[in-house]
């Protein structure tokens, strides 16, 4: 912990970085919150323990966040994967951010300057899901296509469109999302059965191979849907379909814009 | 306020018969924006154009829809009239309700039902079109033409005798294809290699004609009038411009029992080789797969023996990357080997052979220089058995088509053989005789006439060896099927022709679509015969589908005279139905957010970056830019982008979604 907070201090300090994005204490407890720290004092209060799960590379792309500077962030495995996502997809240029790579375990922090560096640094971190989520999407699984579709109805239909899913997706930096499109007006604008659905099919498909499965969507909705399963199954898909698994690496391809020679046609009969 | 006219056509009877066409002008003029609905008999006529041309002035349109064919019809004609009236093309629309609907269903109310929203989608995405221009795009007046046979030097020396370059390309290490292996040719019986032979040289003399022999094409990327081709050559491992073909080394070439491509096996060649002497160029290719030398590092005879130190084992095969404005494949054919038959032996009789290695029997510079000898002990066979039909009509060997030089080449076949032989018997067993063409029918009756070859209608159920003789049983249905077992000397398969090796590989690599045997699809198979359905590349020959020399050349001219109405200007104009990055206001000035995926979609590699610029030359944003010369405006793009920033002119998603919505 000090190990990090005095990293902090030194890139501060030195001038590397305007300002570091990591962790600090929520409002009890139970909860962490993002800090922006710009002063090395300010490093005191970061914090780095198991509450601190937020994938903070959503906060790299926000406009607001971009006018503070260069950037160093505190970053859990995966957020080192989305930040390599991102770079695959333009958003991050090598060198513009510094990460502080913290082991899975919780405890070393290294500083990762380039994207080779964070390629090494995520290599052999397996990611997947919680085995509370293990055992939902296996019920899940286990449900007959009329279960399954009646369950996702029932889901969705608590979906009250506050797009906090969207906001704390680190993958989805569009500057105008197609739900702020009328011309056409592709979903409803009003929470209802029908454009819930729509909404949620068209954020998958969108997510589809390239959701790190941080979770964060599912942790940001105010009426509990486990959104992260219906992208992480997808992710699955694209892996089993592609091999092609998101965050592996800054020049990544994605599967959905590539066509080989080689690639399944089962879908073809 | 849109003012949109509605023009329904009866194409005669073919709409109008199941349609009810007053009912569905009756119906449009419901639709808000409407102003003006009227049918016609025949809309395409002049007077039916005509209407379309006085109601664009009168009412004053800003939208036009035909409903009548399909636009691969008439969308041309439509909008050309709109364009006669002040009316930009591209805001008429065509409805198709007559493949689309009066064609393929019964005369109904549901029937005139569907023609009506057909139409009334079609208005709403009329309401929403804009005014575009056409694109205008550099021609490159080089031809590439794929492949060395008959086809492919008519469809060169054409272009390039009309001043235009072209880039050859051969397979094999020669050019020549099928045509140089024929004996004597139908119906004239006139030498193929005398006919053949000075076309070739001709190729090479041309000074237009770049001629890549041994080498084959790796890819082509780029649209009409502006491909780019990657053509591999394959390593020769003789240097071209020291060889002087003075054939020194293959005369030396210890390896000298490998069997003849160009004889079809019936003969042997060494591992350095020309295929034929007549061979174009006259310059020979190490066969890796047999040279001692690739094989086992011993040897190098050949590079002792060239007097030009022309041999060069060290040679790589080398991609050259040519500009061509049109591409004609004239890729050819192969027959099915003999091993394609069980009741036949499998091909383990070796004196079953297929008609084209009786071409080589037959043949002057042939293995046996021109006597018909049959392989297994060189004997002069006294009965030679004929099966036309060998594989091709037959779907139960899934080769339903036929394959039509058959008939020609197998009377042909018994002919020379007789001419030869006078004393022997030629049996031919046939199916029908399709003689169809300038003298053909009239050399089929000299073949049984004159020559006294023996027809038998009926098919060959097996063949088997006995007592050193082919045993052939067959039926003849003329006389009720009665059985008929032939003991033959020689059996001469007149096998199907096929699509050749590779064929399917090289139709995705040219974007062209081909049938279920691999013939390359024609873009219509009356109309459009030697066009595929991409625009520049062309067809001809058997790749297409099976055809005699006459029908190849034919084709092939007719090939080259497409790729010359598209040589004849400088410029082409396209369809400006290409995709478009959007633009907004600040701070935005593009929705796109410059993740370049479509970059990578793009199969045309029609997607590039441009940077947006601030007045003091500030970048502002990187975005997508798409090439509009390059875009196909297949939409790739514009189902991926996620935040739909990007757009098809013409197909907008607001147009295609307001067509959705309409129904």
């Amino acid at each position: 912990m000090e190990e990090l907070k005095n990293k902090v201090r030194e890139l501060l300090k030195a001038g590397t970085v305007q300002a570091v994005i990591g962790y600090r204490a929520g409002s009890d407890e139970k909860t962490a919150r993002v800090a922006f720290v710009r002063q090395p004092d300010e490093a005191d209060g970061l914090i780095l323990d198991p509450r601190c799960t937020d994938n903070l590379a959503v906060y790299l792309l926000k406009p607001e966040v971009k006018l503070l500077g260069k950037l160093a962030i505190v970053a859990r495995p995966t957020t080192a994967r989305t930040i390599l996502q991102l770079a695959s997809e333009n958003q991050l240029a090598d060198g513009q951010v510094i990460v502080l790579g913290v082991s899975a375990d919780g405890k070393a922090v290294v500083e990762l300057a380039s994207f080779e560096a964070l390629e090494k640094f995520v290599g052999q971190v397996p990611a997947g899901l919680t085995e509370e989520e293990k055992v939902l999407l296996a019920k899940i699984e286990g449900m007959s296509r009329e279960e399954r579709w009646a369950f996702w109805q029932s889901e969705f239909a608590r979906c009250i469109k506050c797009y906090a899913c969207r906001a704390a997706c680190p993958m989805c930096y569009c500057s105008r999302c197609i739900v702020e499109s009328n011309q056409p007006q592709w979903i409803p604008v009003s929470p209802h059965d029908e454009g819930n659905l729509e909404w949620h099919l068209v954020r998958a498909m969108h997510l589809a191979g390239r959701c790190l499965n941080c979770g964060f969507c599912a942790k940001a909705c105010p009426m509990g849907i486990p959104l992260n399963l219906l992208t992480q199954r997808l992710a699955e898909e694209a892996k089993a379909a592609f091999g092609a698994v998101a965050g592996g690496s800054a020049t990544g391809e994605y599967a959905l814009s590539m066509f080989k020679a080689d690639d399944k046609e089962g879908f073809i009969r | 306020m849109a003012r949109i006219g509605v023009f329904v056509c009866h194409c005669g009877e073919n709409i109008a018969g199941t349609v009810d066409c007053p009912k569905v002008v009756e119906s449009m003029m419901h639709i808000p924006g409407v102003v003006h609905a009227v049918d016609y008999k025949y809309m395409c006529s002049d007077p039916g154009q005509r209407m379309v041309r006085d109601a664009i002035r009168e009412h004053k349109l800003t939208g036009v829809v035909v409903a009548a064919c399909s636009p691969r019809m008439h969308e041309p004609t439509f909008r050309r009239a709109c364009a006669e009236a002040g009316l930009n093309p591209f805001l008429c629309e065509i409805s198709n309700i007559r493949e689309h609907c009066s064609w393929v269903h019964e005369k109904s109310e549901a029937t005139t039902q569907k023609a009506i929203d057909l139409v009334r989608v079609m208005v709403e995405k009329v309401k929403r079109n804009r005014e575009l221009q056409p694109i205008s795009v550099p021609v490159t007046k080089t031809a590439l033409v794929l492949g060395g046979g008959i086809a492919g030097i008519q469809a060169a020396l054409d272009i390039a005798n009309c001043g235009h370059k072209v880039v050859l390309v051969e397979r094999e290490p020669s050019i020549g294809g099928h045509m140089a292996q024929l004996s004597e040719t139908f119906p004239t019986l006139d030498c193929s290699q005398c006919i053949m032979t000075p076309r070739m040289v001709e190729v090479a003399q041309n000074e237009n004609i770049t001629l890549y022999t041994y080498s084959e094409l790796e890819s082509l990327d780029g649209f009409i009038g502006n491909f780019k081709a990657k053509i591999r050559m394959k390593a020769r491992s003789v240097d071209m411009n020291l060889c002087t073909g003075c054939g020194s080394c293959y005369q030396k070439c210890p390896q000298k029992k490998i069997p003849s491509e160009f004889n079809t096996g019936l003969g042997t060649r060494t591992a350095i080789y020309t295929p034929f002497l007549q061979a174009v160029p006259n310059k020979p290719v190490i066969d890796r797969d047999n040279c001692l030398y690739f094989k086992k590092g011993v040897c190098k005879l050949c590079e002792k023996v060239c007097p030009t130190k022309a041999i060069k084992y060290d040679q790589q095969d080398e991609i050259v990357e040519v500009d061509v404005g049109a591409v004609v494949v004239a890729t050819g054919y192969n027959v099915l080997n003999t091993g394609f038959f069980p009741e036949y032996g499998y091909g383990k009789y070796k004196d079953v052979i297929t008609g084209l290695q009786f071409e080589r029997l037959a043949s002057a510079s042939g293995p046996t220089s021109g006597e018909i000898r049959r392989p297994s002990d060189g004997k002069v066979p006294e009965t030679v058995v004929f099966v036309a039909c060998s594989g091709s009509r037959d779907p139960a060997k899934g080769l339903p088509y036929c394959s039509k030089v058959c008939c020609m080449y197998t009377a042909k076949h018994a002919m020379l053989y007789k001419h030869k032989m006078h004393e022997g018997k030629a049996y031919i067993f046939y199916m029908d005789i399709r003689a169809g063409g300038k003298m053909y029918e009239e050399f089929v009756r000299r073949a049984v006439e004159e020559d006294g070859v023996n027809y038998v209608r009926g098919r060959v159920s097996r063949i088997y060896e006995e007592d050193g003789q082919l045993v052939v049983k067959g039926a003849d249905t003329l006389l009720g099927g009665m059985p008929l077992e032939i003991k033959a000397d020689l059996v001469v398969l007149a096998t199907a022709m096929v699509a050749s090796p590779g064929a399917e590989e090289l139709a995705q690599k040219l974007h062209v679509s081909y049938d279920a045997y691999k013939f390359i699809s024609e873009a219509h198979p009356k109309l459009r015969p030697v066009e595929t359905n991409t625009a520049g590349v062309f067809v001809a020959g058997a790749c297409q589908a099976p055809k005699d020399i006459p029908e190849t050349v034919a084709q092939a001219s007719g090939a080259a005279s497409k790729v010359l109405q598209l040589f004849s200007k400088p410029e082409l104009m396209r369809e400006p139905v290409v995709a478009v990055v959007n633009r907004t206001a600040p701070p935005l000035f593009s929705t796109c957010v410059g993740c370049f995926l479509c970059e990578k979609a793009c199969p045309y590699q029609a997607i590039g970056r441009e940077e947006i610029k601030a007045r003091d030359g500030k970048v502002l944003k990187v975005v997508a830019k798409v090439n509009a010369g390059l875009c196909q405006g297949c939409g790739t793009c514009v189902a991926l982008c996620r935040s739909k920033s990007i757009d098809l002119q013409g197909f907008t998603n607001e147009q295609i979604f307001a067509e959705i919505m309409a129904l």
